[in-house]
């Protein structure tokens, strides 16, 4: 069966998980490492990694007996992609509604 | 935050009509049953795109309605079976001018991230960015050897 995906809106949208997002864009970290910079349970700790993990905007590499968490570039290109969908999207439908007011305007 | 300032010869009533006349909209945007009343539930519609996992239907709600001034409405969109995975809100605010009307669209809720750091750091040469911290981690020269080719 195919994994759930998480969707890049959804691992985002908790502070949490920005915070941990922060963190890890100035040097990798363990997860303990990372566990240290909250105030919730380890357990805690590894469910908002998972879905950090799992939206592709870390990798987790086992070095000796760490779990180190990397940022990774996925994750933010889809939401880039959003965005970048959208913004070709209006662009488009404004210049539609620009030529739709101007040729009602002649016909006027 | 995706943002448009677009100028339109015809006067703030006029653009406003085809902002909130379902009919009107149509012949523009997508077909839709939406009606300027705060609350009003309605639906977009347009091709699914499969890279971004997005169906093609748009579910909004009037939030904020002021005539001929300012729409505002939800957002979101999802990969069918009434997943939402894009939950953002569109505001549409006109202002008068001499020859017209300007018309200002923001798309927000993409911004949380976009406006920090990490945008930031996704902009400037990420590939160098991440390299140099496998290197760190692997106390290797990996950045000389990604760098090499």
């Amino acid at each position: 069966m195919k994994q759930q995906a998480i969707d890049p809106f959804q691992a985002v949208g908790d502070p949490s998980r920005r915070q941990m997002l922060r963190l890890l864009s100035k040097e990798s970290l363990t997860i303990n490492a990372l566990a240290e910079n909250f105030d919730m349970t380890r357990p805690a700790v590894s469910k908002h990694v998972k879905i950090l993990f799992t939206a592709g905007f870390i990798s987790i590499e086992d070095i000796g007996r760490e779990r180190h968490c990397i940022l990774k570039q996925n994750g933010f290109k889809q939401l880039q992609q959003w965005i970048d969908y959208f913004d070709q999207f209006w662009a488009v439908k404004l210049k539609k509604l620009e030529d739709l007011l101007n040729e009602k305007a002649k016909r006027l | 935050m995706i943002k448009y300032n677009w100028f339109f010869e015809q006067s703030p009533e006029t653009v406003w009509k085809f902002l909130t006349t379902s009919e009107l909209i149509a012949q523009w945007l997508m077909k839709t049953e939406f009606e300027p009343v705060l609350g009003h539930k309605f639906m977009f519609k347009t091709s699914p795109y499969l890279p971004l996992d997005f169906d093609g239907n748009i579910y909004c709600e009037v939030l904020e309605i002021e005539p001929v001034k300012k729409l505002v409405y939800s957002w979101k969109s999802g990969s069918g079976e009434g997943k939402i995975n894009v939950d953002t809100i569109v505001t549409w605010m006109l202002i008068p001018k001499k020859n017209g009307t300007e018309l200002i669209l923001e798309h927000t809720g993409f911004d949380d991230l976009t406006n920090a750091t990490l945008y930031e750091m996704m902009n400037k040469g990420w590939d160098q960015n991440v390299s140099v911290k496998m290197g760190k981690l692997f106390n290797t020269k990996l950045q000389n050897e990604t760098t090499g080719n």
